[in-house]
């Protein structure tokens, strides 16, 4: 198991918060038709370690997420991250920021997990370090064997673990999780659920596994582009059970 | 996904000559040996230039299987080419041709076996530099070959999936039903690609400290 604390980071203690303030995210309207609201939030005040968001396909987990680092900014309101703003401060939020996507394909951009480890870190680590550096990360994760295979070789869940140590070699203070154990079987699913469990990092992780839901330490649902609930997991769950059942609430 | 295809862009872990040579004569010495068989048109001379790139290829030892991943796609391609030429200018102008465009597909094929993907990288950062006071970043420039050599074989990949795809349901004959797909699933992958790397902070220019040379 990785030692992931040693990624922790000296935290700043007035300003750790994820701040949204009257956020509304609308799709790009085409020809004269008028544009759809696909998110509104009207305030959320994020300080617990790990958050869950569950929602139904389409609801706005993802445009919640990708808010959060500055992949989405809102049409109208703000975003705030440890005190920066995704839309003035937008570099700067994007390394505080880490994102894990559903398909670690997607995120893995070079052929090897070694490589791409090494990509993350050019932009921080002198060359003369970068290849002992990254050789620290992979042992920290387990993945120092599967480093030199081909991305494609790999199991879903060790890419996915592979693409989650690329994302954690840059340091971030907060996860976005996007679904990250949708594509993985029960076996990997349990890998990465015990890993992320480990990391001191400030995770928000949109899923549909409700067992990984229960894990957090606080759970939203987003349904038809709203917040419909905030609370504690267990609560979250049985509500998004109950919703989803009842087809329209 | 299916990724198995060309092993163009792959990096074999070494510790051959070649792998040992320093990458700006790796690489001159190859573009020369590679680009220069364009200047070739006798076809004695094109098979002895892809007879010595053959012989730098197999000194590092890359497998049967390697080999006929490089060979096996471009083959029929080739194939096409010499018969063509043959038949426009001449057998022995169409040998020449067929030999160039292979020569330099083999040596292309030795740069990057041999060179790591991070060396690659720092070597196209050092040669674009003088670039940069024309307001183009190198790091920049390096990420994009870097990605395209990333997206071969992935999009061919994409190509033989969507070949299954529109065979199984009876299509493969509409040029729509194979062209159509790979253009939306390149397109998506753009896209997801693009995100990955803003999300990794990758996308924005290089910082100004990154300028210094322990970096690049
Ligand atoms: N770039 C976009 N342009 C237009 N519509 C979008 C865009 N991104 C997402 N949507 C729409 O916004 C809604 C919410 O999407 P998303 O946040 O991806 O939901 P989820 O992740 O919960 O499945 C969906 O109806 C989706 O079709
Ligand atoms: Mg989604």
């Amino acid at each position: 198991m990785p030692d992931a604390r040693s990624f922790a980071r000296p935290a700043d203690p007035d300003d750790d918060a994820v701040l949204l303030r009257d956020v509304v995210v609308r799709a790009a309207g085409e020809d004269r038709r008028p544009s759809r609201t696909i998110l509104t939030v009207d305030g959320l005040r994020l300080t617990e370690r790990r958050i869950g968001v569950l929602g139904a396909n389409g609801s706005g987990k993802s445009t919640l997420l990708r808010l959060l680092n500055g992949l989405q900014l809102p049409d109208s309101g703000s975003v705030t991250v440890h005190g920066l703003d995704t839309r003035r401060d937008g570099r700067a939020v994007r390394a505080l920021v880490g994102f894990v996507f559903t398909d670690p394909l997607s995120q893995l951009v070079m052929p090897t997990g070694r490589e791409d480890l090494e990509l993350s870190l050019r932009r921080s680590v002198p060359r003369k370090d970068r290849a002992a550096r990254a050789q620290e990360i992979l042992e920290r994760f387990g993945l120092a064997t599967l480093a030199d295979q081909s991305v494609y070789e790999l199991s879903g869940g060790e890419r996915q673990l592979m693409a989650l140590a690329s994302v954690l070699a840059v340091e971030p203070r907060v996860l976005a999780l996007d679904e990250p154990s949708t594509l993985l079987d029960l076996r990997n699913r349990e890998l990465l659920r015990r890993t992320l469990a480990e990391l001191p990092q400030q995770q928000v992780l949109a899923t549909h596994d409700l067992e990984l839901a229960l894990d957090m330490d606080r759970v939203l649902v987003v349904d038809r582009a709203e917040i419909v609930f905030d609370g504690d997991p267990a609560s979250a769950v049985a509500f998004y059970r109950e919703l989803s059942l009842s087809g329209t609430p | 996904m299916n990724g198995r295809g060309t092993p163009l862009g792959e990096y074999l872990p070494g510790h051959s000559w070649l792998h040992r040579t320093p990458l700006g004569l790796k690489a001159g010495f190859l573009a020369v040996l590679g680009l220069g068989t364009f200047w070739l048109s006798s076809w004695a001379a094109s098979l002895a230039v892809l007879g010595l790139v053959v012989a730098l290829f197999a000194s590092i030892a890359p497998g049967w299987r390697r080999t006929w991943r490089l060979f096996a796609a471009p083959a029929p391609l080739l194939l096409v080419v010499l018969v063509f030429q043959s038949w426009q200018l001449g057998p022995g102008r169409g040998i020449s041709i067929a030999a160039n465009i292979t020569s330099c597909l083999v040596a292309a094929a030795i740069l990057t076996l041999t060179t790591p993907v991070q060396t690659l990288l720092d070597g196209v950062v050092r040669l674009a530099s003088p670039l940069r006071r024309f307001g183009l970043d190198p790091e920049r420039l390096a990420l994009l070959i870097a990605i395209t050599l990333r997206s071969i074989p992935y999009l061919l990949g994409t190509f033989s999936s969507v070949r299954e795809a529109a065979r199984a349901r009876g299509l493969e004959r509409s040029p729509r039903a194979r062209v159509l797909p790979v253009l939306i699933a390149s397109v998506a992958y753009a896209q997801r690609t693009g995100d990955a790397l803003t999300a990794r902070g990758l996308g924005d220019a290089t910082e100004p400290e990154a300028d210094d040379p322990a970096f690049n």
